[in-house]
């Protein structure tokens, strides 16, 4: 059994982990991060326990999905028959064939075994919530068994199977996917989208549409246009799951990050004070280089003949904070539309707000070491922690989502985070980290696998206004000797000291290149 | 051509939407209208329902199954009145700055789901058609009989003929209906078809972000039996010094409602089914459902927190009252949408607690230990209470409430523990650490 034990070396091996390993959304693969950051709620183990367990299985489609929230990986069967029959060497001519020959179907079973294995395994014993089984699963007959045999592990089956009619969009996935497959290379794309059709045809000869009705199914029909569930009201997850792929349309818009002004006086959460002069001065040079901005790429648009049509909306939104309606007044005098949005307030500090470092380290020593083991998830005594905040902002992504013009998104620099690492797909693990200096703006565009983001510089501001405003509360660092004396009296509000080097901001990526690309060309160049 | 989608040059504010009912009677049409209207009004989304059969009334108060034969031109006549005096005074309501109209009709053919269609487009309003398929007798059986016994087509009938009757009514719709797309030229309609109560659903072209929370509120209504119970916190020592928010104790008095609390929840279920919990992340919630059984899953909610009042937490009324006054003023004659400083209004906390009721309307059996004014808005979503009154309600301490969804409105029970408290209710005006609610702000009624 040479084969299988290859295969469990290989499978088990890092560059094969790389592609069937733990993702926080479904799509991006960040291996020290296993949450997205908007969740509802979930427990220490990382697993929803009123959910259970969940195998999502692709009927047709290579994986790629959205956030979900919860603990998630992919499980490709291809990886697997790769590693099991090894690089370099062919599968046997009949391997996907329905009728295929005994030693063939052998091998075909063996190395379903081991990647279903691996999924109970992760389910079981890693905490794992949802798998997601990326084969193509053409068979009613194969469908109904593998929702028995995961019924058998205690796990639930939700399939997923995109379903295209239209014949525009036939056309175009084929010749967008032969250009990543290097199957296809240097071919014409009318030609390469022909014979990829022919292959998809012998190699998966018996494909049947979903119609078992005692399945869990979503059919996604037509890129998204209809939907179709079957028998979905069973659990929180999978309507969480329906939810998000009903609501991720991405429209090709612009987004823009900017940070409020600065206040008067001490920053303060309670006070919610107004802006300062400097504040304002901000907000009028943020607005006018914000909109010359796009006035400059349009130009170039309209100079390159590409793009003739008329630029599009801009709508502010802004919290009902005093500073951030304050800044969102500069675009408010030039006659945009501003709307406030009441779940995008800063991240509530909390009791802890005002006092110093070493006062936080007397009375509250417990929430320190907790703090320190999870700064994501951890909440100081009646403060928000950046997961509350990620719940909280929930409505606003999904509304973000749905948006058709641009977006200018005034916010706390707390906000900011959060959404963000949404977009951008950052780790949770991050976000208390990611910084966004005042003078620059964020301009985030999606596309269909790259999210990019370029940073707008503003001129002209004080540069003691740049750095960020004292986030949160303290994150603490290790005590110098002597900082905590016993039986001092509480520390007064100390405004930090800001000796921030604007050199080592830790600055968010500004390119992520999903692993899904990659996932569609891997599956192309060998069905499952 | 008016724009039909809050796309390029519209705003989501200017998004006006049609929701057209489709299906047959006694398919829970009604039931789904009169719920996405709460929804939208306690969201303070303007809704109405215009239900094509009041109007119909007005013309025709009880006509015999024959009048909704097709055949019957003098009853086709009349129905289609009664649908166009529906859908003109929508469109006026529309005019006065009407968001969500709910045209509650069978909609039953082709030609007449193009009319409705015609006609928003050219006033620049989205149409969402939702029907309602149901092919399960017993499911119909129920409503027929919920129908004979309360629709004013039939009162004071024998309820047997009338039976017999609206079985035959139905009978003549189902000659024409079609369902949208059957004949696959309606699947340029935004629109979302609910099979069997659910078991089977499909979304075509959900345009924008208030259709898709329309569509995804509808999605997680379901009809299983169950109830939500309602439990402040136990008494804290806050509530005894007649102080706002904070993050303190239970008071011994408190201590004792919550060992109370697991009797009185088990004698309000009547059976030994457990129950999932919901507390806010306070102290006083949390140790509230300390003693209840251990097969209870325990959740905690941030968006449960209490109101928050900002740089007035841990005051007294009077204190608010002395350090600010304006403010004191200004939050009672609007409480609902004051704001304290650096605070939450009612307003606020009503789309804090917005992901709650989603999945409160999922969800079976479930008992939320929470705080006043959180409890008070959830109370209000279930009871249809208005926005000017909802926050003066009394919601007393150590007192379970029992609430039960049924078809047309919420059942309440109440259950008393027995245990003395503080009364936390405070009158318009007053900075009376504890007075006596008066008997208008009690929450039935």
């Amino acid at each position: 059994m040479d084969t299988l034990l290859t295969a469990d070396i290989a499978a088990n091996a890092p560059r094969y982990r790389r592609k069937s390993s733990t993702f926080i959304d479904g799509i991006h693969d960040v291996p020290d991060a296993n949450r997205a950051p908007a969740q509802l709620y979930s427990t220490m183990s990382g697993r929803l326990f009123h959910s259970g367990r969940i195998a999502i299985v692709m009927v047709g489609l290579p994986a790629r999905g959205k956030t979900l929230g919860v603990k998630t990986r992919i499980f490709h069967l291809g990886d697997y028959r790769r590693a099991t029959v090894g690089q370099g060497n062919d599968v046997p001519e009949d391997y996907f064939y329905p009728d295929a020959s005994p030693a063939s179907v052998v091998l075909r079973q063996k190395i379903l075994k081991k990647c279903r294995e691996d999924i109970y395994a992760w389910l079981n014993h890693e905490n794992g919530q949802v798998a997601i089984y990326d084969a193509v699963n053409p068979t009613a007959t194969g469908r109904r068994a593998l929702a028995k045999e995961f019924a058998k592990h205690d796990v639930q089956t939700l399939f997923l199977e995109s379903y295209v009619d239209d014949e525009n969009i036939l056309r175009e996935n084929a010749r967008n996917v032969k250009i990543s497959s290097p199957d296809f290379f240097d071919m014409d794309p009318d030609e390469a989208a022909k014979l990829y059709l022919r292959r998809m045809g012998t190699k998966i000869p018996t494909f049947e549409t979903m119609d078992e009705k005692e399945l869990n199914y979503i059919k996604m029909i037509n890129a998204g246009q209809k939907f179709f569930y079957n028998n979905v009201s069973f659990n929180y997850l999978s309507h969480r799951i329906v939810f998000y792929l009903t609501n991720t349309h991405i429209k090709s818009r612009a987004t823009y990050f900017v940070r409020a002004g600065a206040a008067q006086g001490e920053e303060s959460y309670k006070a919610d004070a107004p802006l300062s002069e400097e504040g304002i001065r901000y907000s009028q040079l943020m607005a006018e280089s914000l909109l010359k901005h796009r006035e400059k790429e349009h130009a170039a648009l309209v100079a390159r003949g590409s793009d003739p049509a008329p630029m599009r909306q801009l709508t502010v939104w802004c919290s009902t904070r005093v500073r951030t309606l304050q800044t969102a007044d500069a675009f408010k005098d030039r006659g945009f539309k501003v709307r406030q949005r009441t779940q995008m307030s800063q991240i509530n500090p909390g009791v802890c707000e005002r006092l110093s470092e070493r006062a936080i380290r007397r009375l509250y020593p417990e929430e320190i070491s907790k703090h320190e083991l999870d700064p994501y998830h951890h909440r100081y005594p009646r403060a928000e922690s950046y997961h509350d905040l990620a719940v909280r902002l929930e409505p606003i992504i999904l509304e973000l989502e749905r948006e058709q013009n641009d977006l200018v998104i005034i916010a706390h620099e707390s906000v900011l985070r959060v959404l963000y690492a949404y977009l951008m797909h950052c780790s949770t693990m991050d976000i208390p980290k990611l910084t966004f200096p005042r003078n620059e703006i964020i301009e985030i565009i999606p596309a269909a696998y790259q999210n990019e983001a370029k940073r707008i510089h503003i001129p002209g501001l004080d540069p003691n206004t740049v750095p960020g405003s004292p986030e949160d509360i303290r994150i603490p660092v290790p005590e110098s000797s002597g900082a905590d004396t016993p039986n001092a009296l509480p520390e007064p509000a100390l405004s930090p000291p800001i000796d921030l080097k604007i050199s080592s901001f830790d600055k968010p990526p500004e390119k992520v290149v999903n692993t899904a690309a990659e996932a569609v060309r891997d599956k192309i160049a060998d069905e499952d | 051509m008016a724009p039909k989608t809050n796309g390029r040059g519209v705003q989501v504010e200017d998004t006006k939407i049609c929701v057209v009912m489709v299906g047959l009677p006694a398919r829970g049409k009604s039931y789904i209208a009169q719920r996405a209207q709460r929804y939208l009004t306690w969201l303070s989304i303007p809704s109405k329902t215009f239900n094509v059969g009041n109007y119909r009334r007005h013309d025709a108060p009880q006509p015999s199954a024959d009048f909704f034969d097709n055949s019957n031109a003098e009853g086709e006549r009349r129905r289609r009145a009664a649908a166009e005096a529906a859908f003109a005074d929508m469109l006026g309501w529309f005019r006065q700055g009407g968001v969500i109209g709910i045209l509650d009709a069978t909609n039953s053919t082709k030609e007449r789901r193009k009319w409705v269609m015609d006609l928003c487009t050219r006033e620049g309003i989205e149409v969402l058609f939702v029907e309602s398929k149901c092919d399960n007798e017993e499911l119909i059986m129920a409503n027929i009989r919920d129908v004979k016994t309360t629709s004013p087509d039939y009162q004071g009938q024998d309820p047997e003929a009338a039976a017999l009757d609206f079985r035959n009514r139905i009978k003549h719709y189902e000659k024409v209906y079609k369902t949208i797309d059957e004949d696959g030229d309606e699947s340029h309609y935004t629109y979302l078809k609910m099979m069997d109560v659910g078991s089977q659903v499909i979304i075509n072209r959900i345009q924008d972000y208030l259709q898709s929370r329309v569509v995804y509120y509808l999605m997680n209504l379901h009809i299983r039996p169950r109830s939500v119970w309602l439990s402040r916190h136990g008494e804290s020592m806050y509530n005894l010094s007649g102080r706002i928010g904070g993050d303190t104790d239970l008071s011994p008095r408190g201590q004792q409602y919550a060992r109370r609390l697991p009797e009185l929840v088990r004698q309000s279920v009547g059976d030994d089914r457990p129950l999932t919990v919901w507390t806010s992340t306070l102290k006083r919630t949390i140790a509230t459902a300390h003693y209840l059984p251990a097969n209870y899953n325990q959740l905690q909610w941030k968006a449960l927190d209490e109101l928050d009042a900002g740089v007035c937490d841990g005051m007294t009324y009077q204190e608010i009252k002395d350090v600010y006054p304006e403010d004191f003023v200004a939050r009672d004659e609007d409480k609902y949408n004051y704001r304290y400083r650096g605070g939450e209004s009612y307003r606020d906390v009503v789309i804090r607690l917005e992901p709650i009721i989603m999945e409160l309307e999922r969800s079976e059996d479930i008992l939320i230990v929470t705080h006043q004014a959180i409890l008070r808005c959830i109370y209000a979503y279930f009871m249809k209470k208005d926005q000017s009154r909802s926050p003066w309600m009394n919601v007393p301490l150590h007192c379970l409430i029992k609430l039960t969804p049924r078809a047309y409105g919420t059942d309440e029970e109440r259950y008393q523990a027995d245990i003395p408290a503080v009364s936390t209710w405070r009158g318009k005006g007053s900075t009376a650490k504890h007075e006596d609610p008066i008997p208008e702000a009690s929450m039935s009624r």
